[in-house]
């Protein structure tokens, strides 16, 4: 089983930093002209004016290690003696900006002129730091957990299956566990079990009404990848595994990623490339199969939420997933009131708590600051209600509304869906 | 009102000549020292003229005279026509050419290096006697934002440019007196080449200089009450009280006017004179080259002063330009009710950082300062 | 003689390290070689990596004001530069007799005196916001100063010797060019050519995900 390194070496990270750097970070670091505009795209530079928070020096340590070693200018350098190497010291002055006050949200990375990939250079700088063990303790704490129990949060089997029966009762609907064959398996993040299980009973509804054939795995649940926060491929590889092997074992069609961020992102995109071959299932976003749903004529809605609302776009989903206009569409059929935020869709703002920062206990008061960013563009659009999809993003607005004294209410796009749900006996399974 | 009246009172009664001196208003005071400006300048910019406005005036009377005055075409200059169409091809024989060189060697060149030593020698005797302005009470380690990024890059590329152009532009004035000698006409003519291509190409960058200095500092440089006061005491250059100040002082409010009027001036006739495609006649041109070279001096010579207080002469000030920020005692001596309005806002001991000198920049009531009303020190 | 050598042995030498230095250079990036990507694409590669190639080269929409100086200076200078170097008469005769054996028709003179003005203006305003601004002054290297340097010294060279008349002027332009050739490869110049590479990968990775990027 991967491990979770707590132990300082910073030998080992570099080590690791130097096989990180392949042809695109080196394409990269040999095109970056030190313009600065990824700082202005940045909301941990924007809303604090902090320039260690610029998103290219958060990958200093990097960039210094391919200049010295794979530069020809470097190594005659080095040779010559200028210059120095990376230091446990440079390991531990830039954890915080590899971890505190980057969530791997990529919008520095649509806008560098020369089309640098700056948050891909960060989560890989992360692998470096994460094999020396430079990494917050609540990554660390959660990875751990994640490895053992099989969920961040230390959700265990016994405690979703709670969740699920509360759903049935509110239902009415039996809810299928590993069932062999079905067509779909549904994931969930711990986020959402713990504190949105909603979505667990609005799952069930939709699908009933639409005919859709699904199951839970007892065996693999978590949608969460602990292993992409804290940057350890090898972690990852194992966490998505589980679900592999599980979806497999079911030999299911398809696997549904949840409302959850990097979920998406560690199953969609990162999983093929962890375990090193392709699925023999296919990943949906269960925005992407609503919305599929929906053009088939399976999901059909009735009334309308007339409240003004609008939606935050989840970086992982929308901007670094591709995943933009399905919430749109569906939204489109309950809310004639819908109004777009400025900067909306590939360029919203993060909400100020992925790539780990919500378990990063350090980060805290760095990401109530941020939010004011979100702050300002919910008072541009004037709305007291805000549609997302994503547990974690959720979560973490909750608590910073809360900490600005806004009135603003977030909702899911999945439970607004279910919540007006056309009343439909349920068509036979299996199609 | 009352307040700048009542200080101004004050100021009568201890004024050590006792020469009796009628209070006017802040407003009278404005209009006549704007009338005396400008009296000046048109002294300035007339005065060289009369002497070859005069050397016109000769009429000796011979036939051999008559003969070379008509071809000289002084009298009736458009008596004379020729088949050839264009600029001047009626003229025989031109004699402006000889009137600006009259001008630039008995005038303009000895006149003008008279003041640019006179310049160097005042701010050397200045620097002697009074030495370096100390910050009063020493440094006290809060600072001040002041001048943002985007301001501090117009300023030194204006300043740069002024510097090249200065630099070049006197090269070829002084050729002869100066460069020459030390260099060998070879050697000069090398130099002057440059020179002379460097002056013709960068100078037309400078009037987009000027313009983007006048919009990027015009705010809070109009001229009040309060800045009047400061420039009788010469802002406590000589010791004694310091005068109020916003959060700019009469000395640079009147350089940045300064600057507004000779940059234009300087960027219009240099641009005359580079670009000689658009039918410019001889006495344009030569017009051009007296307004070009006399605010050329003119300008250097004011911003020989204002570079020497801005570096050696007085500590703190330099940093305004290169960090963006001041020390809050600095700011305390030099501009009270700036900092005054500064500490309002909660702007004084910050941690140097972009939001702070970028985006509360802005934010700053530059209006308020020496308004009727507004708070003085004085109260 | 200095004029002899540095159009004559320094400018062939200087050629030469620039050409074998950036194939080097590139040739170093590309066989560090990227993975093969196993997730299943929702569009092709290709397609986003030529939208990509292209589209960065003006602002993302809703992102101006952040990039304003940099969109407005970055272009005086880069494009007054082309125009300067391919078309003033005097390079287009090098390039005649010395590069390529064909020329084309000059600019005209004002163009020119435009087109410099320009890329002076630009490079100066650039540099001057690399001192001034926080996060350029944080990110900045010593590379990045001695490029700008080199590259204003050879502009600035080659406005001394505009009147073509002394051959000293002339050999100290063809000097700091000879200078900028050989530093060139060893330096974030490269970007010139390496900016191909970079927004490709970007184009390609994100146009795989769906993501106009």
């Amino acid at each position: 089983m991967a491990k979770v390194v707590t132990e300082h070496d910073y030998a080992r990270g570099v080590a690791v930093l130097r096989e990180q750097i392949d042809a695109r970070v080196a394409a990269y670091l040999s095109s970056c002209v030190g313009c600065g505009l990824c700082a202005e795209a940045c909301l941990f530079y924007t809303e604090t004016g902090d320039a260690r928070y610029t998103p290219i020096y958060k990958v200093e340590p990097m960039r210094r290690l391919w200049q010295r070693e794979q530069t020809l200018a470097g190594r005659i350098g080095k040779a010559l003696g200028f210059g120095r190497d990376l230091t446990a010291d440079d390991f531990a002055a830039w954890q915080e900006m590899t971890y505190n006050s980057c969530t791997l949200c990529g919008r520095c990375s649509m806008v560098c002129p020369v089309g640098n990939d700056i948050a891909y250079m960060i989560r890989k700088q992360r692998e470096a730091f994460a094999a020396a063990g430079y990494t917050p303790d609540g990554l660390q704490t959660a990875a751990t957990r994640a490895l053992e129990i099989g969920s961040p949060m230390g959700v265990t089997w016994k405690a979703l299956a709670a969740q699920i029966g509360h759903a049935e009762k509110a239902t009415g609907l039996k809810i299928p566990v590993d069932v062999q064959g079905a067509d779909y398996l549904a994931l969930f993040s711990s986020m959402e079990i713990m504190n949105f299980p909603e979505y667990i009973a609005a799952l069930a509804r939709i699908f009933a009404a639409a005919g859709v054939s699904w199951t839970v795995s007892s065996q693999a649940f978590e949608a969460t990848n602990s292993g992409i926060q804290i940057g350890s491929s090898e972690i990852a590889r194992e966490l998505v595994g589980r679900v592999v092997d599980a979806a497999e074992g079911l030999g299911v069609k398809y696997v549904i990623s949840p409302e959850c961020g990097h979920a998406y992102t560690a199953i969609r995109w990162d999983g093929p490339n962890l375990i090193g071959r392709p699925y023999a299932f296919e990943v949906v976003h269960i925005l992407e199969l609503l919305d599929q749903l929906r053009r088939d004529g399976r999901l059909q809605t009735e009334g309308f939420d007339e409240r003004k609302l609008t939606f935050h776009d989840p970086c992982q989903i929308v901007r670094r997933g591709g995943v933009e206009q399905p919430p749109r569409d569906l939204l489109a059929m309950v809310a004639p009131n819908f109004e777009e935020m400025p900067d909306h869709g590939k360029m919203n703002w993060c909400c100020g708590g992925g790539g780990g920062l919500s378990a990063n206990e350090e980060a805290y008061d760095l990401r109530t600051t941020v939010f004011k960013v979100k702050k300002r563009q919910l008072e541009a659009v004037g709305v007291e209600t805000m549609i997302t999809a994503c547990a974690n993003c959720r979560i973490v607005m909750e608590e910073a509304l809360e900490h600005y004294a806004m009135p603003v209410v977030i909702e899911g796009v999945t439970e607004l869906i279910a919540a007006h749900l056309k009343p439909q006996p349920p068509a036979p399974t299996g199609d | 009102m009352d307040t700048v009246r009542a200080t101004l009172s004050r100021s009568h009664r201890h004024k050590e000549d006792g020469a009796v001196n009628h209070p006017p208003t802040a407003r009278r005071r404005y209009r006549r020292a704007l009338r005396w400006a400008l009296a000046l300048l048109t002294l300035i910019l007339v005065v060289p003229l009369i002497p070859y406005g005069l050397a016109g005036e000769s009429q000796l009377r011979s036939s051999s005279a008559d003969l070379w005055r008509d071809a000289r075409q002084t009298i009736r200059p458009d008596a004379f026509r020729t088949q050839v169409q264009g600029d001047e091809t009626a003229v025989l024989i031109n004699v402006v050419g000889d009137q600006w060189r009259t001008f630039r060697t008995q005038t303009l060149v000895p006149y003008g290096g008279w003041l640019l030593l006179a310049t160097v020698a005042l701010i050397t005797l200045f620097f002697l006697f009074r030495g370096r302005i100390r910050i009063a009470g020493g440094r006290s380690g809060r600072l001040v934002p002041r001048f943002s990024a985007n301001q501090r890059v117009i300023h030194w590329f204006a300043a740069g440019l002024f510097v090249l152009l200065g630099v070049t532009g006197l090269v070829l004035l002084y050729g002869r007196y100066v460069p020459i000698p030390l260099l060998g006409p070879e050697g000069f003519a090398v130099t002057a080449s440059a020179c002379k291509e460097v002056h013709n190409l960068f100078g037309p960058i400078f009037p987009f200089a000027v313009v983007a200095m006048i919009i990027s500092f015009g705010r809070g440089n109009a001229l009040r009450g309060l800045d009047f006061k400061w420039l009788l005491r010469a802002g406590g250059l000589f010791g004694g009280r310091h005068a109020d100040a916003g959060y700019y002082n009469g000395g640079q409010k009147g350089w940045f006017w300064l600057t507004l009027l000779f940059g234009l001036a300087i960027s219009v006739s240099g641009l005359v004179l580079d670009f000689p495609l658009f039918g410019q006649s001889r006495e344009l041109m030569a017009g051009a080259h007296v307004v070009h070279g006399v605010v050329a001096l003119l300008f250097i010579a004011a911003a020989l002063g204002h570079i020497y207080i801005g570096t050696l002469g007085m500590e703190g000030a330099v940093e305004s330009m290169t960090t963006g920020y001041v020390d809050a005692h600095w700011a305390a001596e030099h501009h009270n009710l700036w900092l005054a309005e500064m500490e309002r806002a909660g702007l004084v001991g910050v941690e140097p950082n972009a939001l702070e000198e970028v985006r509360r920049h802005d934010e700053i009531d530059f209006k308020g300062f020496g308004a009727p009303g507004a708070p003085t020190t004085e109260g | 003689m200095f004029l002899e050598f540095v159009e004559g042995p320094l400018w062939y030498a200087s050629v030469a390290i620039f050409a074998v230095g950036v194939v080097i250079r590139l040739y170093e990036i590309l066989a560090r070689g990227v993975k093969p990507d196993l997730a299943p694409p929702r569009a092709g590669g290709t397609a986003g990596a030529l939208r990509t190639l292209v589209s960065r080269s003006w602002t993302a929409k809703g992102f101006s004001s952040g990039a304003l100086f940099h969109l407005v200076a970055g272009y005086m200078f880069h494009l007054g530069l082309f125009v300067l170097l391919l078309f003033a008469a005097p390079h287009v005769v090098f390039i005649e007799a010395r590069i390529l054996g064909f020329g084309w028709t000059p600019a005209p003179h004002w163009v020119f005196i435009v087109a410099a003005d320009l890329a002076f203006a630009g490079l100066i305003l650039l540099w001057l916001r690399r001192v001034m601004h926080p996060v350029l002054r944080r990110i900045s290297t010593f590379d990045d100063h001695a490029a700008a340097w080199l590259t204003f010294s050879v502009m600035f060279t080659g406005c001394m010797a505009l009147l073509l008349s002394h051959d000293s002027l002339r050999a100290l332009h063809m000097l700091s060019v000879c200078l900028l050739l050989i530093y060139f490869p060893f330096s974030r110049l490269m970007h010139a050519f390496t900016f191909v590479l970079s927004r490709g990968y970007t184009g390609a990775a994100m146009g795989r995900k769906g993501v106009q990027a």
